[in-house]
């Protein structure tokens, strides 16, 4: 029997959504309350052009943290992202650097990573690999390809249709923020309004059950590995325009910034539950907070320890939130 | 619903809390406007004696300068977007004057023109910035505060040639590959090297600046190939590394380890015997040597554009 849109997603949702909201304005009280204490701290914080610096700094980790997103929804893992942006990025600049025209290296770099995504997928789905073990695998696998690809050197100097990805701006808004706006819209609407959205929510709820009820849980958890290499490849983008350069030593510990955000913005590390624009608050926390411990001059030690801090304490929040209504 | 203003409670008395920390020059200055120019410091990382050692020699020449000195660093190396970000943020903060140790020649170029655009005067200390790169995106710097890695690898390649005597069998330890300044003291050694026909380069490998690398990589080499006379490593940090592998081989006295920066704890490897000898940076001197030249500049004077440091072989 084919899987109506009720059968597995209205009862668990309309609760899930109902106690999302409310962490979502918790989180987002969060963010607000940080932005006040920054403005009455320091002159430099609420300034247009700190906070367009602010969202530029934000979108890489805010893009690929879209990605871990859907993967962990779906219950999984995935530590590759920071080796496939480096990968993907010498793949894009490699093409460059041999006058390609810019979106077609673009595109080739996006190739990349959805390509390394999928090899992910197919090896948690087909190969039953645990995720945290197949991406663990790709994330030396993909490292090491892009070392490999560059002999260690980075590649440098692009055209300046290519760096308009980052020097360029639409309606005074720089090319990044508009990126990262348009991903989060877009993947906002594929989690909430789509067959494929929901089916990630059913696979990381139970997924024997989303198995049961006819859910075509193979292909579709390799697409949320794809998804997540896709927008490492677009992140690999944006950091090759930002440094004018593609490092093949790029994005090390980038995984770590991405579940932060993920976990920070409310999901769920168990699958099943979370949210994207909980996600960009989450990334937008972490932003703000290094941007304002910079203005501030507070030493870079002092960052790590709050940073990590404020990561315990969201999810310790979540912990005792999400108690008394289960 | 008590737990978001908790949450927020917390974090931003985290946040309060480390703003009393730090003291209170950084936050009086506010862009220089009660008084005091402020001066930042950006080097790579602050978990390298050879930073920490520049940051001494910077905060000694404010206090005589009379300045403010903001001293901030990536947690990683290489991570050069990082380094990027925080001066980014720093431009923001309206900072009077830049002192940049680049953690990569080429990506900072991006950033250097976002500082000449908003007028702030750039210093580069200790790693070069690629020129033609600066050049082709139109930015400009002050000055290059740094010693002559090129010439420090010489130093220690003659040193190398001299106590083998012409002839034996020579590993390197890299930094990573693409750093100016691992580039240039490889190619001072080799070229010195290269004047010994006696002399071969069995191995050369990175260990990306990191001492835990400099053991296993090493390690590995002797492997390979046990009859090594000599290793120069680009570091201290990978030499000392790689005199704990030598050790592990039961080889110690035997292998001649020869490191650069000239740490302290490299200068005592070496009066134990376990190192050969180093090369020596100043990097106290660098800072103070920045912040002056940042601080001259502030009053309207000139400055070299090349203020060298010297070098010089310990052993």
């Amino acid at each position: 029997m084919p899987v109506t849109r009720a059968a597995i997603a209205r009862p668990s949702t309309l609760r899930r959504v109902m106690s999302h909201s409310a962490r979502q304005l918790g989180t987002l009280g969060g963010l607000i309350g940080l932005c006040v204490v920054l403005w009455i701290l320091t002159p430099h914080f609420l300034t247009v052009s700190n906070l367009v610096n602010v969202a530029q700094q934000t979108s890489i980790n805010a893009i690929i943290a879209v990605g871990l997103t859907f993967v962990i929804i779906s219950g999984g893992i995935d530590l590759s992202v920071g080796s496939i942006v480096a990968f993907a990025g010498v793949v894009m600049a490699s093409l460059l650097e041999r006058a390609v025209p810019a979106p077609v290296a673009v595109l080739a770099g996006l190739g990349a990573g959805s390509a390394c995504g999928l090899i992910n997928g197919a090896l948690i789905s087909w190969g039953r690999l645990p995720p945290f073990i197949a991406t663990l695998g790709m994330m030396s696998v993909a490292r090491g390809g892009a070392l490999l690809y560059t002999e260690g050197r980075p590649i440098s100097g692009f055209s300046d249709s290519f760096r308009w990805l980052t020097a360029g701006e639409i309606a005074w808004v720089p090319v990044p923020i508009l990126l990262m706006g348009a991903v989060y819209l877009i993947s906002h609407f594929i989690l909430r309004r789509t067959p494929f959205g929901r089916y990630v929510f059913a696979i990381g709820g139970n997924e024997e059950a989303a198995v049961l009820s006819g859910v075509p849980v193979r292909p579709y958890k390799m697409l949320v590995y794809g998804a997540s290499g896709l927008l490492s490849g677009l992140a690999a983008v944006v950091l090759t325009a930002r440094l004018n350069s593609a490092q093949p030593i790029a994005g090390i510990n980038y995984e770590l910034d991405a579940i932060a955000a993920t976990v920070i913005g409310g999901t769920s590390l168990m699958g099943g539950q979370g949210s994207v624009v909980g996600t960009l608050i989450g990334a937008l926390i972490m932003g703000v907070l290094r941007n304002g411990l910079n203005l501030l001059g507070v030493s870079s030690f002092v960052q790590q320890l709050v940073i990590g801090a404020v990561i315990i304490l969201a999810v310790l929040m979540d912990m005792t939130f999400k108690r008394p209504k289960r | 619903m008590k737990l978001p203003y908790l949450s927020l409670l917390v974090a931003n008395g985290a946040l309060l809390l480390s703003a009393c920390n730090r003291g209170d020059p950084a936050a009086s200055a506010a862009g220089g406007a009660a008084g005091k120019p402020t001066i930042a410091l950006v080097v790579k990382t602050l978990n390298n004696p050879f930073f920490i050692e520049m940051q001494r020699g910077a905060e000694e020449a404010a206090k005589k300068e009379g300045v403010n000195l903001i001293v901030q660093a990536a947690d990683r190396e290489v991570d050069v977007e990082r380094q990027m970000q925080i001066i980014e943020n720093l431009i923001e903060r309206k900072v009077s004057a830049l002192c940049i140790t680049p953690s990569g020649s080429r990506e900072i170029v991006p950033v250097v023109v976002k500082a000449n655009r908003a007028n702030i005067p750039v210093l580069i200390v200790d790693t070069r910035v690629d020129e033609r790169a600066l050049a082709a995106a139109g930015g400009k710097i002050a000055t290059f505060i740094g010693s002559d890695n090129y010439d420090g690898g010489r130093l220690a390649g003659a040193f190398l040639v001299e106590k083998l005597g012409g002839k034996g069998n020579v590993a390197i330890l890299e930094g990573i590959a693409g750093h100016e300044t691992g580039d240039a003291r490889l190619r001072g050694f080799k070229e010195a090297v290269a004047k010994a026909p006696g002399i071969k380069i069995v191995a050369s490998q990175p260990a990306n600046w990191e001492r835990d690398q400099g053991f296993n990589v090493f390690q590995n080499i002797l492997q390979a190939n046990p009859a090594i006379h000599a290793l120069f490593a680009c570091n201290d940090l990978m030499a000392l590394g790689a005199t704990e592998a030598v050790a592990a081989a039961g080889k110690t006295g035997k292998v001649l380890v020869v490191g650069f920066d000239a740490q302290p704890e490299a200068r005592a490897a070496i009066q134990k015997g376990a190192m050969a000898a180093t090369v020596a940076q100043f990097p106290a001197r660098m800072g103070a040597i920045a912040v002056q030249n940042a601080a001259r500049l502030l009053r309207g004077e000139t400055i070299e554009s090349f203020s060298p440091v010297p070098i010089e072989l310990i052993k």
